[in-house]
């Protein structure tokens, strides 16, 4: 039985055994893409390099057998950064996108394709979760956002773009006029307190989201009624600032009073106090703010310079100056968004400065280090060629976009189900379980670090359940001996060698007739996207 | 599409077998039948053997030598190995492209007459750039050759005879003389086969009492086709660059014919040559080449032949002769008197190192083999010698085959082995062709079979031919490749002497390795560790090619200086242009400046200029070489060559790559420089095999020497005047209105202008060099 130590701790393990085998027995996480417990390691990730006293290389911790007296490190910074490069370059060869182009441009980050196939499929539950996941004010903002995310869609290429704002707009809407409009769980309450000064968007999305996480919200708002510009600027008097992409009519710009009391009744719903005709400077001051709450978030919309240094904060070229991504202002424990730093006027990035700002504040207040919310990892393929919008064509409606006909300017449900069916699935089927983006997140891969000329895009779909992208293969080879293993006729095989092998069925027969038996085990055990369920 | 006839499939399974292992075998049967892998041939194979479908579609597509559409009637593979790169090999493939109209993308021309590939290496580095249609090879080519070879090929085929005889040889009595002729593959590229033909026929016209003998090669290819003639009497006559038309006189010179009827017959027939052409009698002296003159001397007098031993007398496949040169000795003394661990001890004590490139000590393999207890053992020689610019295992292979086989054979009786198997490059046909013929003489003489010298060893041997995969060459690809799959290096340890073959003890050494061991054990290992520096022994094998004016096979011993091999044996560069550097060690090697000349060949020292012994290739470069060109081309060899398991290798030297195509192409940046070494690092770090973990060396060391050229890149200039996208081609006022220039362009890029000072296009010029090369005034200037 070889004994060795893996970062100066000893294990002890049977003959034959990996280092891999040996660092799970002292619960090392050594990451791996290319390995599958019962399949011949392929060695060919080499993401879980580890460096051996005495040798001059790295070596793949999967394939090597520990030997007695070993001295292995597994978290070495030469070792991450090696890890790091192979994820690197693996990515500089990956061909997809982990978030649609649409979620990348919304400012909320809104999970739109998923939105769209809970649509499609008529989910409208579950859809209305996944907006309000992103974004507090749905309804609202399906009136009045201009949809930056229409403008990246990539359909617009070939006719016009997803009408994303209304179909989201249509989720929001048939959730108001439900029975029991949807109401988030809210944790227990942690008896901390976060006073937020201004009820617009950005305050209102902030009480929301902290609400949530179990904080005591109280807003202050100097006008007697919540809402801040939406109601102010916007609403039925009100005059838009912003033209609305989709609605041409003077008369529908504007955005109906009942929809933003009935969203604002919502995020009140979940126990946020409302201090009306509450002026900051007038009746209290920050300085009180902070001391009897444990945070205050800044919300209170545009500032002129003066009003922030009368504020006791430091100024920015648009308001108050804050740290980019944790909002925290000049004073501790003060944080800001919304217009109050930036001058956008753009409802929907208010929205998301709510949003973000909450998370750093639940940071600060439980005492962790504020970095704003987490940054889920992305690659991107870009712009796409011609003939590659043909291929995302291949598997949708092929239906010009849905105009709304109702007097309102919504869809109906047809023309929802209609409009959603347009969706081309930019994003990835496996976001949640691809290792390359879990390891590339947790090792800070850079996906344009190595950059070269990029291959095709392709798409295989002739398989009843499984979808097949070769721009996400990395060469592992496990599906080629999961596929040989179940006992597959023509199964899968390495095509070509070197730069260009790839995987493909035998004889160019299709998908279908490679994967009979082992199409589940093989999208199971493929470490990214490349093979997946098609729904 | 017709059907095709698939019985030729059933037969060829019959004669071979359907075994996994035999795939290669297979496919390389029914490619030479129907010239590419026709599917519904691939889906029989799997009907019949235990091959799968996932198999063999891995393995067709894994080996270069494989095409899965149909080819041209005629295969013309152009080399593009280091030589021949050096030498304008790009430029003749773009040519033959061009004038075949071969559309962009694809290979074979519209009347599907021809299909042009680029091939590694031919082997045949003295005659670049090189070419071969089919089983013929066109040497020294220059770009406006291109539609004169393919008419040369035609006529050929045409007229030629295809029968193919043993060759004539009359009994050698004591009163013959012999005529050699070097039947090594630079040779027979240079025409040797046409004046073997044309010295048969002068012999028996002549009636002369000589003996025609192919011998292997000299190593002299500088002088190809190379003829010499030993009369009765001794002292032996050479003849360099003969042509056919040359064959009688020289047979005239040296025998008298014997009757005198012919006598009369060759005096009228000589007057009648005189008369009959109407160019002016070139002795035949002037390609009379003597070992007392200079050029012969200094190229062999640095030499010393063991795995070269009897180099240029020595008929390849005859055993008799071979065994009267005290071949096989050694292994009779090693099966009959020694022990196995007397033979290690011999090894070990000459100091010899493995060959193939690694250095790594020859006593330790074969100890660890003998070590291990195993009923079956394997021996393997490695004779898949892939980097482009060295030949010397092909030489060794094609002339000495009885030295390899009885090296593998001492060695397999060292390590107590009983089979084996010589994997040898499918691009080196004549090597098969006679190591398969010594292999058959030795099982009839009993040399190989069983109970060898009476004794209880016995030791089968067998070729596999690979079938272009550069990776293969390392030994756990190589292994694999044998076994019937993918040639994908895997992770060592297990070592192959722990676990090789079919998980059996395997011990693998390369063919000039095995090559030096009957030496070693004849003249006793003292004799050869006398020879050589104090950590690298005895004497290594070198191809000498490149800008040089005689290149050629060499073996000279270890810690020799580079200069001494440039300048005495290879007589310098030529053209009056200087040194710039030599490349040594191939794609895993580097380059040694010209500053560096005086460094001594051996494992160590070129270790540390940040060059590597490799298997032994020695392309000298000069100053009209971009060195950040040099660099591109062997990263863009290794690249495609990789097998594409680990990510390192894979993806990491395609980056490589793309940042100096982009250097080459002006569009480099310039961070560019520390990008290629920070990825080197990474590469040469953490890559799974050999190949990758080198593969960065062409690219380090030139940085390392040439710097400034990298930035000049950068700058979007190349001072060697190579990198097409950065220069252009301009007419001086040195022009005479010639109208050659005009005549030859292949891209109309220069009107013809007689008398005028000619003028080039830039937007239809091609950078191809034609017209600097035959212009008469040298008025072609390029910046």
């Amino acid at each position: 039985m070889p004994k060795l130590k893996i970062d100066n701790r000893e294990v002890e393990v049977p003959a034959g055994a990996t280092i891999l085998d040996a660092a799970a027995r002292l619960r090392i996480d050594i990451p791996t893409l290319c390995f599958l417990k019962g399949c011949d390691p392929s060695t060919s990730c080499m993401v879980c390099v580890v460096k051996i006293d005495g040798l001059p290389n790295l070596v793949p911790a999967c394939a090597t057998v520990a030997t007695d007296g070993m001295q292995v490190e597994s978290d070495s910074e030469e070792v991450r950064e090696a890890r790091r490069a192979a994820l690197e370059l693996l990515l500089s060869d990956h061909l997809g996108d982990c978030m649609g182009p649409c979620q990348m441009t919304c400012p909320a980050r809104m999970d739109i394709p998923l939105m769209i196939r809970q649509i499609a499929a008529g989910r409208l539950a579950d859809a209305i979760v996944t907006v309000k996941k992103d974004i507090a004010l749905p309804a609202v903002l399906g009136r009045i956002c201009p949809a930056p995310c229409e403008k990246s869609c990539r359909r617009a290429v070939h006719d016009q773009a997803l009408s994303i704002c209304l179909l989201k707009r249509y989720v929001a809407d048939v959730d108001l006029q439900s029975d029991k409009p949807y109401l988030p769980q809210c944790k227990p309450s942690r008896s901390k307190r976060v006073a937020i000064i201004g009820a617009g968007p950005a305050g209102l999305a902030a009480a929301y989201y902290l609400s949530q996480d179990g904080f005591d919200c109280t807003i202050f708002d100097d006008h007697d009624e919540p809402g801040g510009m939406l109601r102010y600027a916007l609403c039925s008097t009100g005059i838009l600032p912003v033209s609305c992409n989709h609605r041409k009519d003077a008369d529908a710009t504007k955005l109906p009073r009942d929809v933003l009391d009935k969203e604002i009744t919502s995020i009140m719903k979940l126990g946020v106090e409302f201090r009306p005709e509450t002026r900051i400077g007038d009746k209290i001051s920050i300085q009180d703010l902070q001391r009897d709450s444990d945070a205050v978030f800044i919300a209170v919309g545009k500032l002129e310079q003066a009003d922030v240094e009368a504020m006791g904060l430091e100024a920015g070229k648009n308001g108050i100056a804050i740290e980019a991504g944790t909002y925290q202002t000049s004073l501790p424990g003060v944080f800001a968004g919304g217009d109050a730093v930036r001058n956008r006027k753009l409802a929907v990035r208010s929205v998301a400065d709510g949003k973000e700002a909450a998370a750093s504040i639940a940071q600060y207040i439980l005492g962790q280090p504020v970095t704003g919310p987490e940054r889920p990892f992305n690659t991107r393929i870009g712009r796409l060629k011609e003939d590659e919008i043909e291929i995302f064509l291949n598997n949708v409606s092929d239906k010009s976009r849905v105009q709304p006909t109702a007097d309102d300017g919504g869809f109906s449900d047809d023309q929802a189900r209609d409009e959603a069916a347009r969706c081309l699935h930019c994003d990835c089927r496996k976001p949640q379980t691809c290792k390359l983006r879990r390891y590339a997140k947790e090792y800070d891969a850079k996906p344009s670090r190595y950059q070269g000329p990029r291959r095709l895009f392709s798409q295989i779909l002739e398989h009843p359940n499984v979808i097949y992208e070769p721009g996400k293969c990395i060469d592992c080879g496990i599906c080629i001996q999961t596929a040989a293993k179940a006992g597959e006729e023509l199964g899968l095989a390495f095509v070509g060698r070197g730069f260009d092998v790839r995987v493909a069925v035998p004889f160019d027969r299709s998908l279908a007739e490679g994967l009979k038996k082992a199409a589940s085990q093989c999208v199971e055990s493929c470490p990214t996207g490349a093979l997946a369920f098609k729904n | 599409m017709s059907e095709l006839n698939l019985t030729f499939v059933d037969k060829a399974i019959e004669r071979i077998g359907g075994g996994k292992e035999k795939v290669l075998e297979i496919l390389q049967a029914v490619q030479g039948e129907f010239g590419y892998l026709p599917t519904e041939a691939l889906e029989r194979i799997c009907e019949l053997t235990e091959i799968t479908p996932a198999a063999i579609t891995g393995v067709s597509t894994f080996y270069d030598q494989f095409r899965h559409r149909p080819a041209g009637r005629y295969m013309v593979r152009v080399c593009i190995g280091t030589a021949c790169y050096v030498k304008g090999g790009q430029q003749v493939y773009d040519a033959f492209q061009r004038y075949l109209s071969i559309p962009e993308g694809e290979d074979t021309d519209p009347e599907k007459l021809f299909t042009v590939e680029k091939v590694a290496c031919l082997g045949c580095c003295m005659l670049a750039p090189v070419i071969q249609i089919e089983d013929v090879t066109y040497g020294h080519l220059v770009v406006e050759q291109v539609p004169a070879v393919l008419r040369d090929f035609l006529e050929q085929e045409r007229t030629r005879d295809r029968q193919k005889g043993a060759p004539d040889r009359a009994e050698a009595g004591a009163e013959y003389g012999e005529i050699r002729i070097c039947v090594g593959s630079s040779c027979v590229a240079g025409g040797s086969a046409k004046v073997y033909e044309a010295l048969k026929k002068a012999v028996k016209e002549t009636a002369v009492p000589a003996v025609i003998k192919s011998v292997g090669c000299s190593g002299m290819s500088f002088l190809a086709p190379f003829v010499e003639v030993v009369p009765a009497n001794g002292a032996s006559f050479r003849y360099a660059g003969v042509r056919p038309e040359n064959t009688k006189a020289i047979v005239l010179r040296h025998f008298k014919p014997k009757t005198i009827k012919p006598k009369i017959k060759n005096a009228i027939s000589t007057m009648l040559d005189k008369i009959l052409t109407d160019k002016a009698w070139e002795p035949v002296t002037r390609y009379s080449v003597d070992v007392r003159d200079q050029p012969v001397a200094d190229y062999l007098g640095k030499q010393i032949h063991i795995a070269t031993e009897h180099c240029g007398h020595i008929d390849p496949v005859d055993l008799d002769e071979y065994s009267s040169y005290g071949g096989f000795d050694a292994l009779e003394k090693c099966v009959k008197q020694i022990q196995p661990e007397q033979i290690i001890a011999e090894i070990e004590e000459s100091g010899l190192c493995g060959r193939g490139g690694g250095g790594f000590s020859t006593h330790l393999k074969w100890t660890a083999v003998r070590n291990e207890k195993s009923q079956k053992k394997y021996i393997v020689c490695n004779g898949d010698e892939g980097d482009p610019g060295a030949f010397m295992d092909r030489m060794l292979m094609e002339s000495y085959p009885y030295r390899i086989i009885e090296g593998m054979a001492i060695a397999a009786c060292a390590v107590g082995a009983d089979e084996g198997y010589l994997y040898i490059r499918a691009e080196y046909p004549l090597a098969i062709e006679r190591v398969a013929r010594a292999i058959d003489v030795c099982k009839k003489r009993g040399l190989l079979g069983d109970n060898i010298f009476g004794s209880e060893f016995s030791l089968a041997l067998k070729i596999v031919p690979g079938a272009g995969a550069f990776v293969c060459g390392e030994e756990t690809a190589l292994m694999a490749s044998i076994e019937g799959r993918r040639g994908m290096p895997r992770l060592r340890p297990p070592y192959p002497a722990q676990s090789g073959l079919w998980g059996k003890p395997t011990l693998i050494n390369n063919v000039e390795t095995y090559s030096a061991v009957p030496w070693i054990i004849r003249s006793g290992a003292a004799e050869f560790a006398r020879l050589g520096t104090c950590a690298s022994k005895g004497t290594k094998v070198f191809a000498l090619a490149g800008k040089i004016a005689r290149g050629g096979l060499i073996e000279v011993p270890m810690g020799i200086s580079i200069r001494e091999i440039v300048q005495d044996i290879g007589g310098g560069i030529g053209g009056g242009l200087r040194l710039k550097a030599v490349q040594v060690g191939g794609p895993s090697g580097g380059c040694v400046p010209a500053q560096l000349a005086h460094t001594p060949v051996d494992y160590e020292t070129l270790k540390d200029v940040g060059a590597m012994m490799g298997s032994g290739g020695l392309v000298v470069l000069d100053e009209t070489d971009c060195m950040v060109d040099i660099a591109r081309y062997f990263l863009d060899f290794t690249q495609n060559q990789s097998c594409g398991r680990c990510t390192f290798c894979r993806v990491g030297t395609r980056r490589m790559l793309d940042i100096l195509e982009r250097l080459c192409a002006g569009q480099g940046k310039k961070t560019d420089i520390d990008e290629l070494e920070h990825l080197a690092e990474i590469i040469k770090a953490s890559s799974l095999c050999g190949l990758g973990k080198t593969a960065p060396n062409p690219v380090l060391s030139t940085i390392k020497y040439f710097r400034s050229e990298y930035e000049a890149h950068i700058e979007k200039r190349c001072p060697a005047g190579k990198c097409r996208a950065l220069i252009t081609y301009s007419v001086t006022d040195d022009c005479i209105g010639c109208t050659l220039c005009a005549q030859h362009c292949p891209a109309d890029a220069i009107e013809c202008k007689p008398y005028e000072k000619h003028e080039i296009d830039n937007e239809k010029c091609i950078r191809c060099g034609t017209c600097k090369n035959i212009c008469p005034a040298d008025a072609i200037k390029v910046e």
